[in-house]
């Protein structure tokens, strides 16, 4: 992974990564998605060694949708969270493991409450309140310690999210495209950081479709054919 | 298919990490250590001939256990118990003696059952020898091994390849060249059993104050057909000095910021509502009938 | 072990036991989190701290739980200080040569029996490959041991009272912690007691 952050807020948590892709020096692509939506309140921002990335993410991804068509419910953050880990966990012992390092996103839409999980790929798991993962971490986990405060709205956390990609473009020579989204109660929103006022656009589409511009996210498991 | 790999089998090692860690073990600064025994221990027979004593074999260990430069333990036991007649001391990798002398001591112990005799000292040998050797040299157990059976008394060494030597006189561990060097220079056959103690907590000393694996106090164990004697602690040359003052802090210097208190105590309300003879508001109590007959007076009339 | 860093001790005091960790959890010399609470409980008075490497004290955490739970629904009564002890042991060394990253603490009040009326407060810690000790004052694992050797042998004493052990084992671990990179970021102490257990967050430097 090359730089990926998260944010919690008082009912939200932002999700950003960069979007390149390539092999050491060479930029394959400027505008890969590495952000996964894995249910209708959870996504994922992971890197890690290329190949082994994309298809730890789609095997989470799918899971997560079975789950939810078995369940009729999608795994809470916290359980999706410890599932992930112990997957990772019995990868490293096996004999080719998955090198992914990702962000884990959710919204507990039961607790009203965002979470954030950092998540290595030896299985390590750390509940965070911000977190950063790649070579980002050098500059903006002293951002985020600088700016974030608890309980921030969704304007202010946009605003730390800001200044972590501005320390990033300025301090890391390499130059990076940016990719973000939040999650709420409402669900997941994509949010274009490079415009003036992200929030104004979500605020506006979000008036206009009332509330539910869901990004990527499973169908909901009666669209499938199976019946509660 | 994965979820195997964090369930127990049945037996045996198990090497579902050792792939990981080679894997990133490199990376790390060096694999922690083990807790090794740095060790002096040795092993005599004594008695018979013409001392007009029990034939016997005497054990001694020091106590300090090491992990690197540090001293994890500073008063361990490293004479450890096979079956009441045969003690094994061990040293090299912690771990491997106990859970190779724990295993062996179940092992023998069936086997007394199962041939209805108490097990010989070369049984032990023999059982030590072959688990060590099939793991040639990984598991770290380096043995004094002695007893006393109907053979006589015994006394081994066991190295963690699988070796074994039969001596009158054995030391091992990294102290085993200054125990032996007072073994060379006073060893007599058919030592009194005092002179043998005496002898093996010489050269126990001598490992302790001479070679910085080893440490601490003097174990010994004195076995002869009549039983064993275990003198844990025989000397003790390196007592903690008193402290002359004490180190309390004065309650209140640590500053916290959350406290949460699990009461242990279960303590719970009774407020009865009903019961036998008990005066119930607003509830009209009916009497249970009697009779006359048998069982009457209890309620329970049979012939009504 | 460097690689998240993190330390526990725990301390015998008259008819108590303190267990205390640190809350650091890092990548290399980078801080990730400050909440990493590395001692569990096991019961209502029996406690472990699981230093070492993180993902080792995710995995091994889970897999005591289960083993604990097997144990009480087989015996259906609560597991001792020192039949656990002996329970981590033998899953460590069940991995001798592929060992988990973790050194382990053990830090319990055992109950009384009929054939133990007055047990004596219990403590012990394991190597990596489950070689067990059972101090009889105190016991020190992680990043910062070498540290915490030093200060606990020097500050610790015999029959203290809950409130005097929870100061001398609260000062010996931050005080070792502070001269310790990899550890710090917080500490969290558990005194056991008969009658209760508390548990208290400490003001701890943040760097």
């Amino acid at each position: 992974m090359e730089c990926a952050f998260g944010i919690t807020g008082k009912d939200y948590v932002l999700l950003c990564s960069d979007m390149a892709a390539g092999r050491s020096i060479i930029r394959m692509k400027s505008d890969e998605n590495k952000i996964k939506a894995l249910g209708p309140h959870l996504a994922m921002a992971y890197g890690g060694e290329p190949g082994d990335t994309n298809n730890f993410a789609e095997y989470v991804e799918r899971n997560m949708r079975l789950y939810h068509i078995r369940n009729h419910y999608p795994l809470l953050p916290a359980s999706a969270s410890a599932w992930i880990r112990r997957t990772l966990a019995e990868s490293i012992r096996s004999r080719n493991p998955y090198a992914v390092n990702l962000l884990l996103a959710g919204y507990d839409t039961t607790t009203s409450k965002p979470h954030l999980y950092w998540i290595d790929y030896l299985g390590t798991k750390a509940v965070v309140p911000y977190a950063a993962h790649g070579m980002g971490v050098y500059v903006s986990l002293s951002t985020m310690d600088k700016w974030w405060f608890n309980d921030m709205n969704k304007r202010e956390g946009v605003e730390v999210l800001k200044k972590c990609i501005d320390e990033v473009q300025k301090r890391i020579t390499v130059h990076f495209n940016f990719n973000c989204i939040l999650i709420d109660k409402d669900g997941i929103h994509n949010i274009n950081i490079d415009s003036q006022d992200p929030l104004a656009e979500l605020e506006s589409e979000s008036k206009a479709a009332s509330g539910d511009i869901v990004v990527d996210a499973p169908n909901s498991p009666l669209d499938v054919g199976v019946t509660a | 298919m994965v979820s195997k790999a964090v369930e127990t089998p049945n037996a045996g090692f198990d090497f579902s990490n050792y792939a990981r860690n080679e894997f990133f073990g490199q990376r790390l600064q060096g694999i922690p250590k083990a807790t090794s025994t740095g060790t002096t221990i040795v092993g005599v027979i004594f008695g018979g001939g013409d001392s007009g004593e029990e034939p016997g074999v005497c054990l001694g260990a020091d106590t300090r256990a090491t992990g690197g430069p540090i001293v994890a333990d500073k008063n361990c036991e490293k004479i450890h118990y096979l079956t009441p007649q045969i003690r094994c001391c061990g040293a090299g990798t912690a771990a491997d003696t106990e859970f190779v002398t724990n295993l062996i001591s179940s092992n023998l112990e069936l086997h007394a059952l199962s041939q209805g005799r108490p097990a010989r000292v070369v049984t032990a040998m023999t059982m030590l020898k072959q688990y060590l050797f099939r793991y040639q040299g990984h598991v770290g157990a380096h043995l004094v091994l002695g007893g006393v059976d109907v053979t006589g008394p015994q006394l081994f060494t066991v190295h963690a390849h699988g070796s074994t030597d039969k001596l009158p006189y054995v030391t091992m561990g990294s102290g085993s060249l200054a125990a032996m060097a007072v073994f060379e220079s006073s060893f007599k056959e058919n030592m009194k059993r005092e002179e043998a103690i005496a002898l093996v907590s010489r050269a126990i000393r001598s490992g302790i104050f001479n070679d910085l694996g080893s440490g601490s106090n003097v174990d010994v164990a004195v076995i002869t057909k009549n039983g064993t004697e275990n003198l844990r602690n025989y000397e003790m040359p390196n007592e903690r000095g008193l402290k002359s003052r004490n180190y309390k802090f004065r309650r209140g210097t640590t500053a916290w910021t959350k406290e949460s208190i699990r009461s242990l105590i279960v303590s719970e309300e009774i407020k009865s509502t009903s019961g036998a003879g008990k005066d119930q508001g607003g509830v009209e109590v009916v009497p249970v009938p009697t009779g006359a007959g048998a069982g009457g007076e209890e309620g329970m009339e049979i012939d009504s | 072990m460097e690689n998240n860093g993190g330390s526990v001790v725990a301390m015998i005091g008259k008819d108590c036991v303190a267990i205390a960790s640190d809350l650091r959890l890092g990548n290399q010399a980078v801080g990730i989190a400050s909440n990493f609470d590395k001692v569990f409980p096991v019961n209502d008075k029996l406690y472990y701290g699981l230093p070492g490497l993180a993902t080792d004290v995710y995995t091994l955490k889970e897999h005591l739980r289960f083993r604990v739970n097997m144990y009480r629904m087989k015996e259906e009564r609560e597991i001792t200080p020192k039949t656990f002890t002996h329970l981590v042991s033998s899953t460590l060394y069940e991995k001798r040569f592929g060992p988990f990253f973790i050194e382990p603490v053990v830090a319990g009040l055992p109950t009384p029996t009929e054939l133990d009326p007055h047990p004596k407060p219990f403590i012990s810690t394991m190597d990596t490959i489950g070689c067990v000790t059972t101090p009889k004052d105190f016991a020190v694992a992680g990043t910062a041991a070498d540290k915490l050797y030093g200060v606990a042998e020097g500050l610790w004493e015999p029959d203290l009272e809950p409130e005097d052990l929870f100061e001398t084992v609260s000062q010996t671990l931050l005080n070792a912690v502070d001269r310790d990179a990899l550890s710090g970021w917080g500490a969290v102490v558990h005194i056991i007691t008969h009658d209760k257990v508390i548990t208290r967050t400490l003001r701890a430097r943040m760097d």
